[in-house]
């Protein structure tokens, strides 16, 4: 094998999704690679967060143990057992290290697995079914997460081999992750999405898990070392956690310098709750919503400082 | 993935229905206020029956018999233009129509007359598309129309010329009064596939001048030839009168409009209906000098042509933008026209369009088109006849006031090709993104090259008009084609099955046997008895229209629509003339389950002969009991690749589908003088043939609607519109010119368009569809909240419009079979 032909390099994602009109300029295809470095309250892919394969069970699917017990006759390690309610139990430590494919025999596809392993050639056929696409929009592929740089090489291959295809390609980082893989990523990408949460340290790790000091420093390398770079900046809006003037105020004050970054806040919302459920999880933020009036008063303060 | 809340953005649509409720004014009313009150004065009524133009036209053709079929319609045309009653409507500015107040509609007893007894009684009562009639009116029909017409009518003929094995394919008893909906027959209810004139030669000419040149013609006969004796001088003679008739019509408009304007008080109103006097006393007889002259002499025309003979769909509105340019050009530059006069000029004739209602009276007819659909495609946009773009101040001007004034009618087609400038693809986007529907689109860098090589030249392919729902017709060089068969194709799936049978009708042999699909062997087997079941369909379709082609020119005539053909005047004929010399006969037979078929095989491919996970024997027992208890079952098969997600899996089967239909079209046609292509174009047709088809291998429970159109199964095209399209490119035989048009419909949730950002996205969404040289696409813009609120309180939602199977129409008119059908196609946000 070439060396420098990195196709056949692989890593896990759990899902390409065609057609996404938020994700950066255009009409895009993003690739989501699995785990993250943060652990936040709010997230709405938490089947993102672990870099394993996870196993996951949508009861609303379930046809029900009077319909079909496929999947507990196809357990040998006995992790699925009958359970009430006509749903399975499912002990996820007895599943871990079973090689058995019980999902393969679930009719509805409520046994599923959040993450295949897939090789860069093999995600980037399909990404390049939409190229058409994205010749007429500007649009791309977009690496997301989780954190995508969290499998460095195999996220750099697919930005390398997006552009030998002449496809336009979009980061997203919550900006926790080496620099020297960062650095790499800025200098084959076309646009980096920059997640900046909060800038309190201690209010960070809060939120996340971890502190804001990395992120602030990688972010304001990002400004020094790639200048004309295509850089938007986001801050999901989480009730009680920056959903204040002071939290979006100190944001807005690390952006002050550079004029050319783009800005959005994205308001919270909670549809990720399922996929808490599917996974064995309750969702951390609970119920809570985002108040619909202070949403529009930060944005009104972010129209008004950044114009 | 970062999701915003699906539903916080509303189109401006839905805006209005809200607004509409809480009582506030439509934001546009204060500037067309005349449109939206003659608009509140029939909004919502149940359509009504009017029965003058049928008991006018009995009269005549009572007193013609034995005389040469063209001159009997045109003395039928002038005695209705010389009695049938002449309204001019408050407020309106156009004159002409072509029946009683309100929402109305026609009878055509040549055609379907042997159903008028059932239909009198049923209609009022139907559950679709319900019509109103007074008993005057029925005693009318009854006595004095139907007993005319027994043993005469058109679809009696057909009933009795169709062979024994095309008619048990086609009709559910010996009358034919009721469809298989197996190979379903559809010109008995539409008489001809669609059509479109050429407007542009009224408004030039005149009928006085197309009179004046059938006078000339008449004096070059050969008064000794017995052909020009026998055959072209009826014909011309027709010409003639057809050409007073349109004379007479419009002049009894004139004079009550000035009888009118004599008793009218108010000031304003009575210049209004002066000039709207001066206006019917000069066009359509003369030449249009003005844009209020040449609006009004069209409005004449298309009103008369419906009049003279049901035409499917409604008669199209053709390149308005077009040939009304010149006009709108002059009086601007005289200032004798704002834009805004302009606009309630052509409103005027849209809110008159609304209130004609395309009565199907038999109950197939109905059932294919639920809604009270009608679609006089008005056409915008596109190619000059030498290839330059042909978009203008007009052009702009139609999309404006779709986007102001909240009306399904015209059915608006913006023609799309690769040198659109932004601007006209911008206010496309933006009257796309505004929830109604419109406008839809037609691709000429599909059209123009296929039609070409069917024989056009470039100048008349580049001058096509859309015409119906997605057909485009050329009209000075297309003939007129009947309605083409309606094929079931998923009714053939079933007869694999069942070894040539259906249970919906039991023990009867309708298809071939193809032995029991339990023995098949092999994928190939399968396939091998679907060709079998399918070619056995496209023969008894390609019989049909044999027998149609043949059969309709002893039945109709339509002089007026032939004076403004190039080719039937040049060779004194009448439209229906099943062979007219140099013309290009464009019809076709109609893909019905297209998603359903395809989905249906993909799944026992993949899970009886490659994966095994199932037998076909068990298969088979769960569709028997309607997956009832095998819900595991019918999982499994559902979640088989799908055609619509660009999955080369199911995508091929759809293209070697796709091939079977355009070889067999390529072959065959001939035998039957025209183009018989392969469309994929429900309407809403899908419901009624789902009804006769019991549950399929896709999952589809029984009874339920097929796929609609060459769009993917309800919720299987789970990758999102770019997917859509790309299946859509894949499954079509390029190589083939024996296609014909392809219906696609996605939906958007508001979100995914939002501003001005959301509008870049959906031009170059709209660019790649002309790449990919696909024929149709339109779009729904809605949130599936509204449209279940609207289930739940139609009253409130009574002007909600939706699309659906290439037309709009109101969502609550529709029954709750269709509405749950709409609710069910995947949305296309991105969740």
């Amino acid at each position: 094998m070439n060396p420098t032909d990195d196709t056949n390099g692989n890593g896990i994602i759990f899902n390409i999704q065609k057609y996404s009109v938020h994700d950066g300029p255009g009409i895009r295809t993003v690739v989501f690679l699995k785990g993250c470095p943060l652990r936040c309250e709010w997230c709405s892919n938490p089947e993102s967060q672990a870099t394993r394969i996870q196993l996951a069970y949508n009861t609303g699917r379930c046809l029900g143990l009077s319909q079909c017990v496929r999947c507990v006759e196809m357990c040998l390690s006995g992790a699925i057992s009958r359970g009430e309610d006509e749903r399975i139990v499912i002990d996820r430590a007895l599943c871990a290290e079973c090689t058995r494919d019980c999902t393969s025999v679930c009719p509805s596809n409520a046994l599923i697995t959040y993450g295949v392993r897939r090789t860069v050639r093999e995600v980037l056929r399909t990404v390049e079914q939409d190229s058409l696409f994205y010749a007429r929009s500007g649009g791309g592929m977009t690496l997301s997460g989780g954190e995508p740089l969290m499998q460095g090489d195999f996220a750099l291959a697919l930005l390398r081999e997006a552009r030998k295809r002449r496809i336009g390609t979009a980061v997203e980082t919550c900006g926790h992750v080496q620099w020297e893989t960062l650095d790499e990523a800025c200098r084959l990408t076309r646009t980096l999405l920059f997640d900046l949460k909060h800038v309190d340290p201690a209010r960070h790790e809060a939120g996340t898990g971890v502190t804001s000091t990395l992120i602030l420093e990688n972010f304001r390398r990002v400004m020094e070392h790639h200048p004309k770079l295509h850089v938007m900046v986001r801050t999901p809006v989480i009730p009680g956690f920056n959903d204040d003037e002071a939290a979006i105020s100190a944001i807005l004050d690390v952006l002050a310098p550079y004029p050319h970054v783009e800005y959005s806040l994205l308001p919270y919302h909670r549809l990720g709750t399922q996929k808490y459920h599917f996974l064995g999880r309750e969702a951390p933020m609970g119920e809570v919503k985002l108040d619909d009036k202070r949403m529009a008063s930060l944005s009104r303060l972010v129209a008004a400082r950044r114009g | 993935m970062r999701n915003p809340e699906c539903c916080e953005v509303m189109t401006p649509h839905e805006q209005r229905l809200f607004d509409k409720m809480e009582g506030k004014e439509d934001r546009f009313r204060a500037g067309h206020s005349r449109v939206f009150t003659i608009l509140e004065s029939f909004e919502g009524l149940r359509p009504r029956i009017d029965v003058e133009r049928a008991k006018y036209f009995t009269e005549s053709m009572r007193a013609t018999e034995g005389q040469p079929l063209v001159l009997r319609w045109a003395k039928a045309m002038r005695h209705i233009a010389e009695n049938i009653s002449v309204y001019i409507d408050d407020h309106q500015l156009l004159a002409g129509r072509a029946g009683a107040q309100g929402r109305y509609g026609i009878l055509y007893p040549e055609l379907d007359g042997d159903f008028l007894g059932l239909a009198i009684e049923d209609l009022p009562k139907r559950t679709e598309s319900p019509f109103t009639i007074t008993p005057e009116d029925a005693r009318v029909v009854v006595d004095e129309i139907a007993p005319f017409w027994k043993g005469k009518t058109y679809h009696e003929s057909l009933n009795l010329a169709l062979p024994a094995d095309v008619h048990k394919l086609t009709y559910d008893d010996p009358e034919g009064l009721h469809s298989r909906f197996i190979v379903n027959e559809t010109s008995s209810f539409r008489s001809s596939i669609q059509w479109v004139h050429d407007y542009e030669k009224v408004l030039k000419k005149g009928f006085g001048g197309l009179k004046q040149e059938a006078l000339e013609k008449l004096a070059a006969l050969d008064p000794l030839s017995p052909a020009d004796n026998c055959e072209k001088r009826p014909f011309l003679e027709a010409v003639t009168i057809v050409c007073d008739a349109m004379a007479i019509w419009a002049r009894r408009h004139a004079a009550l409009a000035r009888e009118k304007a004599g008793v009218e008080t108010n000031a304003t109103r009575k210049a209004e209906l002066l000039t709207m006097a001066d206006i019917c006393e000069r066009v359509p007889e003369h030449p249009a000098r003005t844009f209020h002259e040449a609006v009004q002499s069209q409005w004449f025309t298309q009103m008369f042509s419906r009049i003279e003979q049901k035409t499917g769909t409604i008669v199209s509105n053709g390149r308005m933008d077009q040939y009304l340019y010149p006009f709108y050009e002059k009086d601007m530059a005289e200032g004798r026209l704002t834009e805004d006069s302009a606009l309630e000029l052509i409103e005027c004739m849209w809110v008159g369009m609304a209130q004609f209602i395309d009565l199907y009276i038999s109950p197939t007819g109905g059932a294919f088109n639920e809604g009270y659909a009608h679609w006089e495609a008005v056409t915008v946009g596109g190619q000059t006849t030498d290839g330059r773009d042909a978009t203008n101040d007009l052009t702009y001007l139609f999309l404006k006031s779709k986007r102001e004034f909240p009306l399904h009618y015209p059915d608006l087609a913006a023609r799309i090709h690769s040198r659109a400038p932004e601007r006209y693809l911008w206010e496309v986007a933006e009257t796309i993104k505004d929830g109604s529907g419109f406008p839809k689109l037609i691709n000429d860098e599909e059209i123009i090259p296929l039609y070409v090589s069917k024989g056009a030249t470039f100048e008349e392919a580049y001058d096509y008009a859309v015409s119906g729902c997605t057909e485009a017709r050329m009209p000075n060089r297309d003939t007129y084609t009947s309605g083409g068969a309606y094929i079931n194709f998923a009714a053939a799936l079933e007869m694999v099955l069942y070894n040539g049978r259906m249970k919906k009708y039991g023990v009867a042999d309708l298809g071939e046997h193809t032995g029991d699909p339990c023995e098949f062997k092999s994928w190939d087997d399968l396939w091998n008895a679907y060709v079998a079941q399918h070619k056995l369909f496209l023969k008894t379709a390609f019989m049909q229209q044999h027998i149609i082609n043949n059969l309709r020119a002893r039945h109709f005539a339509q002089p007026m629509g032939s004076t403004l053909h190039d080719l039937c005047m040049k060779h004194c004929l009448d439209l229906h003339t099943p062979q007219i010399p140099e013309g290009i006969n464009l019809g076709y037979f109609e893909y019905i389950g297209y998603g359903t078929v395809v989905d249906s095989l993909a799944a026992l491919k993949k899970v009886v002969f490659e994966d095994k996970t199932l037998t076909m024997a068990e298969v088979i027992e769960a569709l028997e009991c309607n997956f009832e208890g095998k819900e595991d079952v019918r999982q499994i098969l559902r979640n088989a690749p799908c055609y619509g997600n660009n999955d080369d899996y199911a995508d091929t089967i759809a293209r070697d589908i796709d091939q079977l239909s355009v070889e067999y079209g390529a072959r065959y046609s001939k035998d039957l003088g025209m183009h018989n292509d392969v469309r994929y174009v429900p309407f809403t047709s899908h419901v009624p043939f789902g009804k006769v088809v019991s549950a399929t291998p896709n999952g589809r429970k029984a009874w339920s609607p097929l796929s609609d159109g060459s769009s993917a199964s309800h919720g299987a095209d789970v990758n999102g519109p770019t997917a859509v399209l790309l299946s859509n490119f894949s499954s079509k035989n390029y190589g083939y010119r024996s296609r014909a048009a392809r219906m696609l419909n996605i939906k958007f949730t508001p979100k995914c368009l939002e501003g001005d950002d959301g509008t870049q996205k959906l031009v170059s969404f709209i660019r790649t569809f002309c790449d990919l040289k696909l024929w149709h696409v339109q779009f729904n813009v809605i949130n599936r909240e509204t449209l279940l609120a609207a289930q739940r309180d139609p009253e409130k939602y009574r002007n909600l419009i939706v699309r659906i199977a290439g037309y709009s129409a109101y969502f609550v008119d529709l029954s709750p079979d269709l509405q749950n059908d709409l609710i069910a196609r995947t949305e296309h946000g991105t969740m």
